[in-house]
């Protein structure tokens, strides 16, 4: 618990540790009489997986490359195993994790240099205006990617830099011994001996220095070396005593980067970067680790050569020798010795892949363009409501607001709000738009009354469902078409490729992000629209335009949720206005929001499908026990020939409804036979029914014998007919 | 900082001609050519337009905001037109988003609901 003289001082494993100015972790670690790995070779230069260990809450840093600033947390990775990942809030699964906020700087250069060293500072001088990235003065390039872009991880965070040349001048590193004992405390290369003498760290005595004769190591119960073996020409095998053993197998070509670009990209290896080394001696001992990374022996190599994988890149993706936390920096010139060794003939070194150094997540991803996820105008609003949001759909939505039973409450016994904005919204108009719809749909559409409106599958050539949604006619040449918040994109795409391959005169407008849609649902809902300008709501299936609290809507009577609904669409910049005055005009009916839970619940007791969850990408309407939807006796529609073909059929399975008491599973739970042996489905939705008091599930359950009875997560559960609330539909059509 | 804020206009789908020859009604109105038959004017109130099956709607889906180029121009992984004025559209920073180019200028525009992801990551 020493302070060297600046009093600066390190944590690891919740002790202090002194740290001399200048020391990397591993070194403050190794003045303290400590190890900071699990034992290994110690090379002290970033090029094995010896020294890792968990620093500020990262893991599989190499504590050799870190430097140990007064403060620094560090925590041993455990002997056993792998470190812990890092815990996600579960309250708040979409707060940023650790580290996430990783800046990223882009530049452009025509010559980069890696490596600041001999070599290096030599590449730079013939090249005065290279960008020079060298890892001892923290940027570290971790990757070459096509283009040629360099990747570095530095102090400020990551460097993307698109350059015309690259040069490798990352020197050599030394080879590390492959034999029994190499994974004790005490090893040492000789650069790491130096670095550890000129740090003022006296090495455990005795020590010994061996080269290619090394037999194997000898340790102790503490997992310290205690002796060392070699093979004497003369004397056969000789064991000398030894604390710290100094292992002088020669270089390697510190390669990586170089390796990493694809062919024809303008990168040079320079200096001991770009030279052959003698390959150390072939590992025979089947005993001895070879790959400390991935722990791959000797003997894993033998017996998957004997399985026919015969060729280094084969060797490595039957062994996984080489894929691990020092990419082959340990492991490659010992595999290449044994498959020369073998062979007759030396291997080139395999393919290199990014990242070559470990990355966090967030500094792999960082700037990248991720599907962007779309907020509604009310985002501010819920989250001032409490709302623990999530994506869903391409949108953030509304999971729930604290308490999803009392939102469902509020929708079946009296008023609720909810955020429908994410709702797809086409409006197409023209002469041909009925003759466009009808091929489109599979339902009628001629027959749809101005003013009335209409459910609606989408279906593709195959007969599978694609989406679903409503068409709404508002006059003789123009309809609304509402879909999916998923589905919406490749619906408009869908229906603007089919309009344009027909040569229908048809217009499409999206208006997905134009529009806001809320729905008032709720026994209460018709009350609640009448204290807000709108006497005479719709009928079901209903809409009309009218004021609601002096907003301009698209009033559509529907039901998602069992009860009656109303979904207010309007401008996006007067949705707040229009929220605020639902919620305080409904105040004293106990008006609460309700979100995405909440809905799936409802939904899930009327046994609506939500197409994208419940279906598979081969679901047709029959399996969805939705032909109703279809109008087989219209002249055509996309998907018809594909249906009267598929009618013929066996039904092979179908989605229907299950009950049983006790709590509900987890959503793709799977279904098995009454015995409970067979596979025979899934679950696509579950809910524990408030109201009904068990757990509801709709989900998949092949064919032929269609039992009444099944176990889902080891209960019995019983084939329901849906819907499972209000089959009669009293409710939503109030 | 990126600062943007909504703008309103009317947006049209029409037959490509009738939006050629339409006639708006505005203080400064800007017309963007979204497509051959879609146009969004912003500042817009009016819109005389020769087809009886246009569809015009009030439109204030739209965030827009002055931008430096160069700042943008890393965040695009495709070619901005070099003639001016022109509208060039397509991704940004992984965000579907729009840019008006003039001589002396650049307007970023993006749909309302990408507007905060947009901001965040050119920040």
């Amino acid at each position: 618990m020493s302070r060297d003289a600046t009093g600066r001082r390190i944590v690891v494993d919740g002790r202090p540790v002194a740290a001399h100015p200048g020391d990397s972790v591993a070194l403050a670690i190794l003045r303290a009489g400590e190890v900071p790995g699990r034992g290994g070779t110690l090379c002290l230069a970033g090029d094995c997986g010896n020294c890792l260990a968990i620093v500020d809450g990262v893991a599989y840093v190499r504590t050799c490359q870190v430097q140990a600033r007064p403060g620094t947390v560090v925590e041993r990775h455990p002997v056993q195993g792998n470190p812990a990942l890092p815990v996600v809030d579960v309250a708040n699964p979409v707060a940023a994790p650790l580290g996430s906020n990783v800046a990223v700087e882009r530049r452009r250069a025509e010559v980069v240099i890696v490596g600041g060293g001999d070599s290096g500072r030599r590449a730079a001088a013939d090249r005065p205006d290279a960008l020079v990235l060298d890892a001892g003065e923290g940027n570290e390039v971790v990757a070459v990617y096509p283009g040629p872009t360099v990747v570095a991880r530095t102090p400020a965070g990551m460097l993307h830099v698109e350059a015309e040349r690259i040069v490798v001048a990352t020197g050599a590193a030394e080879i590390q011994p492959v034999c029994p004992g190499n994974d004790l405390h005490g090893i040492l290369t000789p650069r790491a001996a130096e670095r550890l003498r000129a740090a003022g760290v006296a090495l455990s005595e005795p020590v010994i220095t061996v080269g290619p004769e090394l037999v194997r190591l000898e340790g102790d119960e503490a997992g310290r070396v205690r002796a060392v073996v070699t093979r004497d020409p003369s004397a056969g095998e000789r064991m000398i005593e030894a604390r710290t053993v100094i292992v002088a197998l020669g270089l390697a070509p510190r390669d990586l980067l170089a390796r990493m670009a694809a062919p024809g990209t303008s990168v040079t290896a320079v200096g001991a970067a770009g030279e052959e080394h003698p390959l150390p001696p072939a590992p025979a001992d089947r005993t001895a680790v070879v790959c400390r990374c991935m722990g791959v022996s000797v003997g894993d190599l033998d017996d998957a050569w004997s399985k026919g994988f015969t060729e280094l890149e084969l060797l490595k993706r039957a062994t996984l020798a080489g894929i691990g936390t020092c990419q082959g920096g340990a492991c490659l010139p010992h595999v290449r010795s044994w498959i020369a060794a073998r062979t007759g003939e030396t291997p080139d070194p395999f393919t290199a892949r990014p990242a070559s150094r470990q990355i966090t997540l967030a500094e792999a991803a960082a700037d990248t363009t991720v599907d962007a996820f779309r907020r509604t105008p009310l985002h501010e609003e819920h989250l001032t409501l409490g709302a623990r949001m999530d994506r869903f759909g391409g949108w953030w939505r509304p999971w729930h607001y604290g308490d999803a039973v009392g939102e469902y409450w509020a929708v079946r016994e009296g008023v609720s709000i909810g955020d429908v904005s994410t709702l797809g919204k086409l409006v197409v108009s023209g002469p041909d738009v009925v003759e466009a719809l009808e091929r489109i749909y599979p339902c009628h559409v001629a027959d749809i009354k101005v003013g009335r409106s209409r459910y609606a599958l989408l279906l593709n050539e195959r007969g599978h469902v694609m989406d679903d949604g409503m068409i709404l006619r508002e006059s003789e040449t123009r309809f609304v078409l509402s879909f999916t918040s998923g589905g919406a994109a490749n619906a408009e795409m869908w229906l603007r490729d089919w309009i344009d391959t027909w040569g229908l005169r048809v217009h499409v407008m999206d208006r997905t992000m134009s529009l806001a849609a809320i729905n008032v649902t709720g026994p209460l809902a018709g009350e609640l629209l009448g204290r807000l300008g709108l006497p005479e709501p719709p009928r079901f299936l209903g809409h009309i335009h009218a004021a609601i609290a002096g907003v301009d809507c698209h009033v559509m009577r529907l039901s998602f949720t069992g009860e009656a609904a109303f979904e207010l669409h309007h401008p996006i910049d007067r949705s707040v206005a229009l929220w605020r005055a639902l919620m305080d005009a409904g105040r004293d009916l106990g008006i609460r929001p309700h979100g995405l839970q909440a809905l799936f619940g409802l939904r899930l007791e009327k046994g609506h499908v939500i197409v994208g969850m419940d279906t598979e990408l081969d679901t047709t309407p029959r399996r969805l026990g939705m032909d109703w939807a279809t109008r087989m006796d219209k002249p055509r529609f996309i998907g018809k020939a594909a249906l009267e073909r598929t009618a013929k059929l066996p039904d092979e399975r179908r989605w229907v409804g299950f009950s049983m008491d006790g709590p509900a599973p987890v959503e793709g739970t799977p279904i098995f036979d009454a015995d409970g042996r067979e596979i025979i489905g899934n679950v696509t939705g579950s809910w524990h029914s408030p109201l009904l008091g068990k757990a509801l599930m709709l989900g998949w359950q092949r064919r032929p014998q269609h039992p009444d009875r099944v176990r889902i997560d080891g209960r019995e559960a019983v084939v329901t007919a849906t819907p499972f609330y209000d089959p009669e539909g009293h409710r939503a059509r109030a | 900082m990126l600062v943007l804020e909504r703008v309103r206009g009317i947006r049209v789908v029409a037959d490509a001609a009738a939006v050629d020859g339409a006639r708006w009604t505005g203080d400064d109105v800007l017309v963007l050519r979204f497509a051959p038959d879609e146009a969004f004017a912003i500042g817009a109130t009016a819109i005389e337009i020769d087809d009886p099956h246009a569809i015009v709607e009030d439109e204030a889906g739209f965030m827009a905001g002055p931008v430096d180029l160069d700042e943008v121009v890393v965040h695009i992984e495709w070619s901005l037109p070099t003639e001016r004025p022109a509208l060039a559209q397509g991704s940004i920073a992984g965000v579907p988003a729009k840019v008006w180019l003039t001589d002396d200028s650049a307007t970023l525009i993006v749909h309302a609901a990408y507007a905060a992801d947009l901001r965040e990551r050119l920040r």
